[in-house]
């Protein structure tokens, strides 16, 4: 039968449309911007000026400051998250009687928006009266002024990411764990092998493509996060617990529309690089097992 | 050895049970909190308030609600019916055409959720076509974004679809489209819901574009308005919460009574790849 025929690309028309016009050309064409002069200022007459705006973002001193961030949120958020989904599910996955329950509880934080998320926790980390310092002072210890500094914000907001995500991490690795057949899991019993051999040499191979898939989106959306520094510290103290993607925001509403759009591009090429390679290893994890 | 073993797992659970309080403190915080006066919000704990102030709600009525709510309703749900007919008629095509041309789309789809939000050039385009600060510019949107996962969990559905059912539909005459609406669609209705489900949750809860693509406060969606909310009553935690509250429900809602498609939607394109 001629599938061709059968399933006419025609269908596929409007789709398309849509696809090329709010995300191919924004994210291709669009990225020209960053090599003209394109400002508040200069609104109407826009001239090409070369490279010369992604070389200022290479010497912006914004930018090391924001890359740093912007890893350290990815990479602090998809650690822990891994992790944590990892030791929760492997413990909902024994015989636990209120799976669905604790669940069901666990999953909750993903379901508010970021937007809310952080706001709860800025009143949780605030220096007079949060939750942290009222617990803080209950040990004897000093208040925190938790927004006050680079790291102390850059903590609280990685741990804020951390607590909205773990749920979905839970979800999916439990998944994964539950869709390993039981038969594997009898056989190894059967040849005498314990629970750590079990969990290392028959679990583990067998949801690593599910814990890939998590780990890549953690840091894929650990990268892209904007919601909550712009709530809890909107990047300050200075622009100390800037990410990328608030930066843009910044650069854009102080009106230096090129510069905005050079450091997306420049951006939109670090997670390009970063979902490729990871991708790449992740293939080469799943074939050696 | 099988005893000791169901007692430790009744100790993990009770240690689950008890680590389930860092989850649900803050949102119970959250809940006492605007119900309280502004002196007594000062305090984060989940202290009961002396009088219930059923009177920030009121407040918060007030700035608006309805209309950033009346925004919010209408943008999540244009975005789910534009959503379910493109991203259903794209994974039928793809999946069942699967040439060359129909992987590159694939490729090209799943960079969407790679590529960050080119916020300017949208913006530019979206003048050009004389959409910008429209409630519909962010409906297109936000359709578009979330088209790899839609994708993804429509595809996953429609390829556990036997081929011989098309084959037997083209025998009675049926093609292309016709295929698609009698055969494959009334199949993939748990998906449909599950697809809905995710893109309403993910277009309510959004901040970021809207604040790019919105330009005035008469559209403003229901986190947007939070946002200013914030701004404006930054040490009123009371009203703040109470606002909160408002905002959440709708997706603490659908989360609720439509759990097992939520969670549906969150596993079957992890877990199947």
């Amino acid at each position: 039968m001629n599938r061709k025929k059968i399933y006419p690309m025609y269908l596929l028309i409007i789709p398309m449309i849509m696809m090329i016009a709010f995300f191919v050309i924004p994210s291709t064409i669009g990225y020209v911007y960053a090599f003209t002069n394109w400002s508040a200022a200069r609104y109407a007459d826009v001239d090409f000026v070369g490279i010369s705006n992604i070389i200022e973002v290479f010497a912006n001193r914004k930018i090391p400051v924001a890359f740093v961030n912007t890893l350290v949120y990815a990479l602090a958020k998809t650690i822990c998250v891994t992790l944590l989904g990892f030791v929760f599910a492997y413990i909902l996955n024994r015989e636990i009687y209120s799976r669905t329950a604790l669940r069901t509880v666990y999953f909750i934080p993903s379901v508010f928006s970021a937007l809310v998320v952080g706001l709860v926790f800025s009143a949780v980390f605030q220096t007079r009266h949060g939750t942290i310092n009222q617990i803080l002072n209950f040990f004897g210890m000093q208040s925190v002024q938790w927004f006050g500094s680079r790291w102390t914000g850059v903590f609280s907001i990685s741990v804020t990411e951390i607590w909205r995500n773990v749920g979905f991490a839970i979800v999916i690795t439990l998944a994964g764990m539950q869709s390993v057949s039981s038969d594997y899991l009898e056989a190894a019993k059967i040849d005498g092998a314990n629970e750590w051999q079990i969990f290392k040499n028959v679990t583990l191979p067998l949801i690593m493509p599910t814990v890939n898939v998590n780990i890549l989106f953690s840091l894929i959306f650990g990268l892209k996060m904007f919601d909550l520094i712009s709530v809890m510290t909107g990047g300050g103290p200075g622009n100390s617990t800037e990410s990328f993607g608030t930066l843009v925001m910044h650069e854009m509403s102080a009106g230096r529309y090129a510069q905005s759009v050079s450091i997306n591009l420049v951006f939109s090429i670090l997670l390009l690089i970063v979902g490729a390679v990871y991708l790449k290893f992740s293939e080469r994890w799943e074939n050696i097992e | 050895m099988k005893k000791r073993a169901g007692r430790i797992n009744r100790v993990l659970e009770i240690i689950l049970w008890i680590f389930s309080i860092v989850t649900l403190y803050p949102l119970f915080m959250v809940l006492v909190t605007s119900f309280k006066t502004k002196a007594e919000a000062s305090y984060m704990s989940i202290k009961l308030p002396e009088v219930w102030q059923f009177s920030n709600y009121a407040v918060v009525l007030e700035q608006d609600f309805v209309q950033n709510l009346g925004n919010s309703v209408f943008i999540s749900v244009i975005t789910v019916l534009v959503e379910l007919c493109i991203a259903s008629i794209t994974a039928f095509v793809l999946v069942r055409r699967d040439t060359k041309g129909c992987r590159i789309i694939n490729k090209i789809i799943s960079l969407c959720i790679i590529a960050p939000f080119a916020a300017m050039p949208t913006i530019q385009l979206l003048r050009t076509m004389g959409m910008y600060g429209t409630r519909l510019s962010l409906c297109c949107v936000y359709s578009v974004l979330n088209m790899p996962l839609s994708v993804m969990l429509f595809s996953s559905s429609i390829k556990e679809i036997p081929r011989e059912l098309d084959e037997a539909a083209v025998m009675d005459g049926a093609y292309g489209f016709s295929i698609f609406w009698r055969v494959i669609l009334p199949i993939a209705k748990p998906t449909i819901a599950t697809v809905a489900i995710m893109v309403f949750m993910s277009s309510w809860n959004e901040l970021q574009i809207p604040l790019y693509l919105l330009n005035s406060s008469s559209k403003y969606t229901l986190p947007l308005s939070v946002y200013n909310f914030y701004g404006l009553y930054q040490n009123n935690w009371n009203l703040v919460c109470a606002d909160v509250i408002m905002v959440s429900l709708p997706v603490v809602l659908v989360y609720v009574f439509a759990q097992k498609y939520v969670i549906s939607g969150m596993t079957a394109g992890a877990v199947k790849g």
